[in-house]
């Protein structure tokens, strides 16, 4: 441990690398307003190009980047916002402020609509569906006889590029502030939890639809803002430009070539790709969509990452740990954390009854019973294929039973969803282990924290003390790639906990664990059981829980078999035929 | 009720060629698993080389057609031989990087068009009447171009069921580390059939510019309109694919006389997000993949 101490790298305090950044961010705008200002009508025109990217790229980012739901249609947005700042202008005759500010808050409330129905797409279908809403609002402006049908319209513009620069080049840098702090907040961690793996999100208690439609709206909203300032600059507006494919393939290139889901990539790939495309747009105007388009596929070939993945993962450009690093343990470590009021209930705080799962012809989980009080531990072992783990979807929400019932705490859990299950006290590991790739093992362990306690001071104190009990305090800032796999499971038994569950649900927790990442683990589940925690846990073999299962419940073929204290379950005849085949079933059947 | 009738004919004419636009689009997400966001652009760019064989150096259609899918088919592989294998896809971000990919080439392709050919609108004059059947006016083009597509739909399916490489093709689509796993070459099995998608786009790009005249930009429509076709059939699925191919066919035809042109390529992404949202595993479900 000492070795680790030792070569663990030196950080920048979180606090200094936000100033460092934010002391960046400032130049960048200090230099964009200066250029503005020289009064050269070219340059302020060139830095309003620039910004306006920039916006847009980080617009695009919050949603496509942070969340990981790519979109070919984000231009949508940008189109609403031109379109709605033009009619309020033309026809409202507001003055600009209030008309783009106005716009802004139409398309990004129009986005929550969208986004309910968008988001139910994933990948390749929100993609394709974003690029097809793209083109129903150009058809829908096509008809628009207020803003002269596909004509477009002339809208009263600003006097001169100068002024529009400067605004613009104030608000793509608070946007980059704005996303800057979102990624150090509540809702930053869960959209990047989504991001790396939605279900496991889900069962650390995030409400993956909230948080993808708030990111979808943030993003809305800087898309919205980019199309009024759009209109007020250049003064004319028409739906084959508002909605122009062109700018949805330069800002997916700008966030792409920058480094796509951090800060700094949107803004540096949208300074650099608005200047390419510029330089580009003037020289050789006919070839300039073939070159940026070429670059969009070298770049996803070669530099996924973008230029950010040049630098060094923990350098002061990248992305600060949230919340980190945790403080030094406490001297006299805090007992683990369990719900009171429910512990205190009397009575088994999880039974199922006559539960059944059917997939086609083929019954998972056949009338399985099934009831654990607090504070007890219930061992579940079958073979291959028993039905175990369909029984863990069913009792943590993210199946629905074919028949039976599932009861926690004495309220039935039919149509709860598991994110609110999760909250209320079911915490559960997966089978295959899905911790969050791109977050560190603190990440991991804060998000589950977060879904817990409303405070921040609650939730850092809880995530430390378990990253301390299970020995991963060392490496609070690796990914979890970088553990070897008893360690990874480890951490995700943390993240569990980390809900301060009632009942904790280990599907195969401690399978490719040493002999002594096994005795911490039992020794943190003893805990947990001592404060009223349930625990159920699957295992393939028993000797991993029988030293903590007062009992064991075997199932086959969805079935329960045999149900008692560990030794005399070793012995059934009917458990041994279950694992070896009937014609061992004489045979003693010690090793399991 | 004649009006009808001819709409629902023309419907299902129309039904073929949509089919026939979309089956490559089909293979290629059959077996990788990732959609080709150029797919309308090589439609585009095969009805263009169509157009210019046929129209400057005067082949025959019956040479010129198969020509074009055949240059596709060489630009395919170079594609997938050169650009897309280095996207390893076993990688979770593998799908998303392919997507970015062929983003980025659909403007390749369309701008390159665009340099060649210009952005008018562009069509070969050929089988221009039209027959009657009754009281159903029935054109010729169509006519050819459907029984074409129906043809073209055999032969890839027959390809696929009774042929070697389409018996490896299919393995690969059902299980790519099976399949290698086997000895097969899954490399160069999907080089052939993401060149053979490519063709079948150049093909059916070579028939359809008969009946409408192309635009350079009009690539991501017909993407989308493609996808369309496929993710209503369940994506891969290809009785699925040709079902959708005759509603949509019916759709966009009724749309077209009853509610305008405009209104008509509005519908075609109203049913498209409407597909997605409410009917993601397509009209057959899981059934009838490859």
């Amino acid at each position: 441990m000492s070795a680790a101490r030792a070569a663990r790298p030196r950080f920048l305090s979180d606090r200094a690398q936000f100033a460092l950044q934010a002391a960046l961010l400032g130049v960048l705008a200090a230099s964009g307003l200066l250029i503005a200002g020289q009064g050269n009508g070219y340059a302020a025109q060139l830095v309003f190009n620039v910004a306006l990217s920039v916006l847009l790229a980080t617009g695009w980012n919050v949603i496509g980047g942070m969340t990981g739901y790519v979109s070919f249609g984000q231009v949508s947005f940008f189109g609403l916002g031109a379109y709605a700042a033009a009619i309020g202008v033309l026809h409202l005759a507001l003055p600009w402020p209030i008309a783009a500010l106005l716009a802004t808050a139409a398309a990004t409330s129009l986005a929550v609509p969208l986004g309910l129905i968008m988001l139910r797409l994933n990948g390749i279908f929100f993609a394709l569906g974003m690029f097809g809403l793209a083109r129903i609002l150009q058809i829908a402006a096509n008809g628009l006889n207020i803003t002269g049908g596909p004509m477009g319209t002339t809208v009263p513009a600003a006097e001169g590029p100068a002024l529009p620069a400067a605004v613009t080049v104030v608000i793509a840098a608070a946007a980059a502030g704005v996303v800057a702090a979102l990624m150090r907040t509540r809702l930053g961690l869960r959209l990047m939890a989504i991001r790396d793996d939605p279900v496991a999100a889900e069962a650390a208690g995030v409400n993956v639809w909230l948080a993808k439609v708030a990111a979808f709206c943030i993003g809305a909203g800087f898309a919205a803002i980019g199309g009024a300032l759009y209109v007020w600059n250049i003064g004319y507006l028409d739906p084959s430009s508002a909605f122009a494919g062109t700018i949805e393939l330069q800002t997916v290139l700008m966030v792409l070539a920058g480094g796509i889901g951090t800060v700094w990539g949107p803004v540096g790939g949208g300074i650099l790709m608005s200047l390419l495309g510029t330089v580009l747009w003037a020289r050789f105007p006919m070839e300039q969509q073939i070159v940026l388009g070429a670059l969009t596929m070298l770049i996803a070939v070669a530099l996924p990452g973008g230029l950010m993945s040049l630098l060094p993962r923990r350098g002061w450009m990248a992305r600060p740990p949230i919340w980190g690093p945790p403080r030094e343990a406490s001297e006299g470590a805090l007992p683990l954390a369990v719900r009171v009021a429910v512990a205190d209930t009397p009575g088994p705080v999880l039974v199922c009854r006559n539960l059944g799962k059917r997939f086609g012809g083929v019954a998972a989980v056949d009338g399985v019973d099934l009831e654990v009080a607090p504070g007890e531990v219930l061992a579940v072992i079958g073979p291959n294929g028993a039905g175990k783990s369909t029984l863990f979807n069913l009792l943590s929400g993210f199946a629905v039973p074919s028949t039976g019932e599932v009861e926690f705490a004495g309220c039935k859990i039919a149509n709860i969803r598991p994110y609110v299950l999760a909250r209320r006290g079911v915490a559960r590991t997966f089978q295959t282990s899905r911790l969050f790739p791109t977050l560190s093992v603190w990440e991991n362990v804060l998000l589950a924290a977060i879904s817990r306690h409303r405070r921040k001071a609650h939730a850092v104190a809880a995530a430390t003390e378990l990253l301390e009990r299970m020995g991963l305090r060392e490496d609070w800032a690796r990914l979890p790639q970088g553990l070897p796999p008893g360690r990874r499971r480890l951490l995700e038994i943390a993240r569990a906990l980390a809900l301060e569950p009632s009942v904790l649900l280990l599907d195969e927790a401690m399978a490719g664990m040493t002999g002594p990442e096994i005795a911490q683990v039992h020794q943190v589940l003893r805990a947990a059981a001592a404060r009223g925690c349930a625990i159920v846990a699957i295992e393939h073999v028993l000797p991993a829980i029988a030293p903590l299962a007062a009992r064991v419940q075997v199932l086959d073929f969805g079935r329960t078999i045999a149900e008692g204290a560990p030794a005399e379950v070793l012995h059934d005849p009917t458990v041994i035929a279950a694992y070896l085949g009937t014609d061992m079933a004489g045979t003693e059947f010690a090793h399991a | 009720m004649a009006t009808f009738a001819t709409l629902v004919v023309l419907g299902l004419l129309w039904g073929g060629v949509y089919l026939l636009m979309a089956e490559g689009l089909n293979l290629i997400y059959g077996v990788m698993k990732v959609v080709n966001l150029a797919h309308g652009d090589f439609i585009v760019l095969g009805g263009l080389l169509a157009l210019t064989l046929f129209g400057r150096y005067g082949l025959s259609p019956v040479v010129a057609f198969p020509l074009a899918a055949a240059l596709l088919f060489v630009i395919g592989a170079a594609v997938q031989g050169g650009v897309l294998e280095r996207i390893p896809l076993a990688k979770p971000e593998g799908e998303l990087r392919t997507l970015l990919a062929t983003f980025g080439l659909s403007y390749v392709v369309a701008n390159t068009s665009f340099l060649i050919w210009g952005s008018q609108f562009q069509s070969i004059p050929f089988l221009q009447s039209a027959f009657a059947v009754g009281p159903i006016a029935v054109p010729q083009g169509l006519l050819a171009c459907s029984l074409l597509a129906a043809a073209l739909a055999v032969a890839v399916h027959a390809w696929l069921r009774h042929t070697a490489v389409g018996r490896a093709v299919r393995a690969t689509a059902q299980s790519a580390l099976g399949a290698a796993a086997c000895g097969l070459n899954v490399r160069r099995l999907r080089i052939v059939t993401f060149a053979l998608g490519a063709a079948m786009a150049g093909g059916a790009g070579a028939l359809v510019i008969a009946l409408v005249p192309f635009q350079t930009s009009s690539g991501g429509d017909l993407t989308v309109q493609a996808f369309t076709l496929i993710a209503l059939g369940g994506l891969g699925s290809y009785l699925g694919a040709w079902l959708a191919a005759e509603l949509l066919g019916i759709t966009e035809v009724m749309a077209q006389y009853y509610l305008g042109s405009d209104a008509a390529a509005a519908v075609i992404y109203l049913v498209f997000i409407a597909v997605l949202v409410f009917r993601p595993q397509g009209l057959l479900g899981r059934t009838m993949r490859i």
